[in-house]
């Protein structure tokens, strides 16, 4: 009996692996994908659903002009706080006529002429001679017993708040990077940059695939073959939505060397897209940080589902392709590169680049893309809690720690919402700069880092903790929705897309961009640069304005 | 070295016949034209591409049996650039405006030296007093700067007379004036904190 079980057990073996190579065989350039440029458009649900799935590890001419004339007619107040020159609002009391409030304005001072209570005010406006002092103005008539007050004209200007309706309830981690108030100084928000994915895929088609789906074994659960099934596939709509596909720039699929689009089976990549620049202030679902960027998908990473269609051996990804996606991407115009990606190693590679488990391959790429005028975004890491059989517990991030050597790329820590170092977020000398990973401990559903994505009920299908393995299904990728992850993956993103706004706004260098991000991050922790946070956590208004003479 | 100041009291005590008729105290105003460089060259570089700007002002001189001068003068630039970063060698303007103001207001006690007729080279040295603000677009209140620092100024060059109650002057000076460059902005990151420099002075003096 028994060993008439091991011959049962030895034959599915042998079937199984019979299977995978002939799937192997029959699929050159390992593709198994039959695609149709038709599908439906996304099923957008606007839910808020949070899960601790860390993946793998010149317009720019008008607007100075503008400005520039705007400024000319402002003045410094004694505050410190700039006004309009040649105005000062004034209300008097009830009953004071007309006559006398101009004789009062007049008193105060020779020049002026008074509005009387423009529309929409209960006070008037007295106009005087722009070289006057509009404060002194102000106060010679606050002296006066008919008058309830005076002031100067201050300046006010915009702090934009997206409209997108689940900004403020979920988004802690775009006002921690003071990300409002850059947006002002950068409405545009990134539209001239290019900004490169390398990740798992992004959705950004619509399209139907046909698949065979073979049987499986995950988590010890046999799962039977579903065959030939038809998949809906589709964009991303906070992404790509009406009128936006034109911002995707030459996608490529590095996995299968071009033979298939850079579609994404997972939903990392497209967070990770989300968080760069999700379509913002359309009244929909949630932000992203330059939400106007044009995206270019480098997939260079396969997922659960990538391997069992055949578009992957394995899932992760591999130094190769790594090192392709970051040459194929400077060579196709990104400026700023975005790997949310890592993999632990030696701590010693910088001085022995070729031992056993560093990547001379990926940092040449990276220093070639730096050549070529990219700046490259690492996530740190999320291994601080672990053990490395090899490596030990909070293993180096091996491609982090090329990009702290490298002046134009720069190594991401992620934090929570109180700006503490997230439990997860590796520590070490290559840790550059810090931003919102997010956290699964303390904060509940408020600790997440949320973007548009899929909505894994219906593409996690293989994983018994998602979906009971008796109700298993083929997976859809077109049901949309607003997912919480949390990472450096997540964390790394937000640092490319001000990273893309820095460029827009006339830093074009890396090495420069990477010098303004780590001077202007707000420090947290030990008093400088620390193993925890870097330089601290990136002030997106900072690193935009820029600095004055003596401020 | 006994020499050199043996000649220096010579030329100090030397009077032309024609300097017996100049008043004992003579009170002259006069305006001026500045071109100056600044000590800050990579701070101005950066925000203003430029490192020189031209000041105008005036003041007025009391001159003592044509040998001694005191003056107090004052001038004002206003400059507009662009918030910025330096990095490595290179300057990235940001677009957005940024506008300097200067005026510097300056005491000083000389001597005349009385070698010729219608020339008088002169030195002086005093404190000076600058005034400084820095706006900028999207500023809160403590983010532009409003202040005045005192610093010290030396003067050196000649007069002429161009008429009997009009002269003119071209002078060299030399100023420095810390405490407001250096602590923040562009200036603290390039290690630059002397808002003086170097400027050719050019004086329309009226009176004798």
């Amino acid at each position: 009996m028994g060993s008439l079980r091991a011959r049962s057990l030895c034959a599915t073996l042998l079937a199984a692996a019979a299977f995978v190579l002939s799937a192997g065989a029959q699929s050159p350039g390992r593709s198994s994908l039959q695609i149709e440029n038709v599908g439906l458009p996304a099923i957008e649900e606007n839910l808020a659903i949070s899960g601790d799935r860390r993946g793998p590890g010149s317009e720019q001419v008008l607007r100075r002009a503008a400005r520039a004339a705007s400024e000319k007619t402002a003045r410094l107040g004694g505050g410190g706080r700039s006004y309009t020159a040649g105005r000062v609002i004034i209300r008097f009391n009830d009953g004071v006529a007309a006559a006398d409030r101009r004789a009062a304005a007049r008193l105060a001072s020779p020049s002026a002429e008074l509005d009387l209570q423009p529309s929409y005010s209960d006070f008037d406006v007295v106009r005087i001679d722009p070289s006057e002092d509009a404060e002194l103005v102000a106060e010679a008539l606050r002296e006066r017993p008919d008058v309830q007050y005076a002031q100067a004209a201050y300046r006010v200007h915009p702090t934009f708040v997206p409209n997108d309706p689940q900004y403020k309830e979920l988004q802690w981690n775009l006002p921690l990077l003071n990300l409002e108030r850059a947006w002002d100084l950068q409405p545009a928000a990134g539209s001239t940059t290019t900004v490169a994915v390398l990740d798992t895929g992004v959705a950004y088609r619509d399209l139907t695939i046909t698949v065979n789906i073979p049987a499986f074994t995950n988590d010890g659960v046999r799962y039977p073959p579903l065959g030939r099934q038809v998949i809906p596939y589709a964009a991303a709509p906070q992404l790509v939505g009406a009128g936006h596909a034109d911002r995707i720039v030459a996608p490529f699929d590095m996995v299968s060397n071009g033979l298939n689009p850079p579609l994404d089976f997972d939903g990392h990549g497209t967070h990770v897209s989300g968080t760069v620049g999700q379509l913002t202030n359309d009244g929909q679902s949630v932000a992203g940080v330059a939400f106007n960027v044009k995206l270019m998908p480098v997939k260079v990473l396969s997922s659960f589902w990538d391997v069992l269609f055949g578009n992957g051996d394995f899932e992760g990804g591999s130094d190769d392709d790594v090192a392709r996606g970051l040459r194929y991407a400077a060579d196709n115009g990104a400026k700023i590169i975005n790997m949310s990606l890592g993999s632990s190693g030696p701590p010693d590679c910088a001085t022995a680049p070729s031992k056993s488990g560093c990547a001379p391959a990926i940092e040449a790429a990276m220093r070639y893309a730096v050549g070529k005028g990219s700046f490259i975004v690492v996530a740190g890491g999320n291994e601080f809690e672990d053990r490395d059989p090899q490596f030990g517990t909070n293993p180096t991030s091996v491609i982090a720690e090329i990009a702290s050597r490298i002046d134009g790329a720069i190594s991401v820590a992620a934090v929570d919402p109180t700006k503490k170092r997230a439990f997860y977020s590796s520590t070490g000398s290559y840790i550059e700069i810090s931003a919102p990973g997010g956290t699964s401990r303390g904060f509940g559903r408020g600790g997440f880092v949320f973007q548009q994505t899929f909505d894994f009920r219906f593409t996690d299908t293989f994983d018994p903790s998602v979906v009971p393995p008796s109700q298993y299904t083929a997976p859809r990728f077109d049901v949309f929705t607003n997912i919480g992850i949390t990472g450096t993956s997540m964390a790394a993103p937000h640092v490319a897309g001000i990273a893309a706004m820095l460029m827009q706004q006339g830093v074009t260098a890396p090495a420069a961009i990477e010098d303004v991000l780590k001077k202007t991050a707000v420090d947290l922790g030990d008093p400088g640069r620390d193993n925890e946070y870097g330089f601290g956590l990136v002030d997106a208004r900072a690193a935009l304005r820029g600095l004055g003479l003596a401020k | 070295m006994k020499a050199t100041l043996i000649l220096l009291c010579g030329l100090a005590l030397a009077s032309p016949a024609a300097a017996q008729d100049e008043p004992k105290l003579s009170i002259r105003p006069f305006v001026m034209g500045i071109a100056q460089s600044f000590t800050a060259k990579e701070t101005f570089d950066a925000v203003f591409e430029k490192h020189t700007q031209s000041l105008f002002g005036g003041g007025v001189q009391v001159v003592l049996w044509d040998r001694f001068v005191a003056e107090v003068g004052a001038s004002r630039a206003e400059m507009s650039g662009e918030r910025a970063f330096h990095s490595g060698d290179q300057n990235f303007r940001l677009g957005i405006p940024l506008t300097a103001t200067i005026t510097p207001v300056e005491v000083t006690g000389g001597y005349r030296f009385p070698l010729w007729e219608h020339a008088r080279p002169y030195v002086s040295a005093g404190v000076v007093s600058y005034g400084y603000t820095e706006t900028s677009d999207f500023a809160d209140a403590g983010e532009n700067v409003d202040t005045r620092k005192s610093g010290f100024v030396f003067n050196g060059g000649f007069e002429f007379r161009l008429h009997r109650w009009i002269g003119a002057s071209a002078e060299v000076n030399f100023s420095q004036v810390k405490g407001i460059l250096g602590t923040g902005g562009i200036s603290q990151q390039v290690g630059e904190d002397d808002l003086g420099g170097v400027a050719a002075r050019f004086k329309l003096i009226v009176g004798r």
